[in-house]
């Protein structure tokens, strides 16, 4: 699916415009440290909107971020996204209602 | 084992999970960092030969080894405490000099970030822990003009100046 779909479909909002990406896959973690493990092309779940995750989303290469739980990051992390090419969406529920919504989408 | 002539596909071994300690000398003014697998990080001060080191900070992070899942061979990584994206801050230091050498392709530069912060002893991140680094962020990108550049710290002029971004838990310990 792409990221522009999944949007539209999920209810997401779109904190910038980015090249649509296709998802290859689902994962959610709040950590860094954690995350520098993921696959690439995989829509990151996420409650931290930090500089640090951004930089290290963009080392894994993920297709999107999303920011559960109404989450907004400020201006100079949507900048970095921009400059680095990472989509940044929101959802104004928890983490446990988008995994059911993305399940039921076919998302990963 | 053969490891001649494979074209290698890393994947990550060993994963640790644990606290980025990082300490500093009053005295010479050095800066230190090591990777701690104690359930609550290290803060207590000690004297060392000529040193005084103090806890400074310390941030949840992990460590991780490569190894080739075609040959086997592991590319032990204990060095690296972190990964650094480069902002380009200081045109005077070597991990800009870089950055700024492929202007047709997204190129993003990351420092792998050693033990010995201040490079008092001159060690660093092996050129073969480098090598698989870039071998294994490079493998899955989907943009083909994408690429990620792993240089090691020595190259960076200043740890007190660099405004890179280092991807550990900034501030998840302070909530404790």
């Amino acid at each position: 699916m792409k990221v522009s779909e999944l949007v539209e479909k999920a209810g997401l909002k779109a904190f910038n415009e980015q090249s649509d990406k296709d998802i290859q896959g689902v994962y959610i973690s709040d950590m860094v440290s954690d995350i520098i493990g993921m696959k690439e092309g995989n829509l990151l779940v996420t409650l931290q909107t930090h500089k640090n995750l951004i930089a290290a989303a963009n080392l894994v290469d993920v297709a999107a971020i999303v920011f559960s739980r109404g989450k907004t990051p400020a201006e100079d992390v949507i900048a970095l996204a921009n400059k680095v090419g990472i989509a940044l969406l929101g959802f104004d529920g928890d983490t446990w209602t988008l995994a059911k919504k993305l399940c039921a989408l076919g998302v990963g | 084992m053969i490891t001649v002539g494979c074209n290698h596909k890393w994947a990550m071994t060993n994963i640790r999970s644990g606290y980025l300690v990082i300490e500093g000398c009053f005295h010479c003014r050095n800066r230190i960092s090591f990777f701690s697998e104690e359930p609550v990080p290290p803060v207590d001060d000690y004297q060392e030969g000529d040193h005084f080191w103090s806890h400074l900070a310390d941030f949840q992070a992990s460590q991780f080894d490569l190894k080739c899942e075609k040959c086997s061979k592991e590319v032990p990584l204990k060095e690296v405490m972190a990964t650094m994206l480069c902002m380009k801050c200081n045109p005077e230091c070597g991990v800009f000099a870089v950055s700024s050498q492929d202007r047709d392709r997204k190129t993003w530069v990351y420092v792998a970030l050693c033990a010995n912060t201040s490079h008092a002893s001159g060690k660093c991140v092996t050129e073969e822990g480098i090598r698989a680094l870039n071998e294994y962020f490079n493998c899955g990108l989907q943009d083909p003009l994408k690429k990620i550049v792993v240089v090691p710290c020595a190259l960076r002029k200043s740890v007190d100046t660099c405004h890179g971004i280092v991807l550990a838990d900034v501030g998840l310990t302070e909530l404790y």
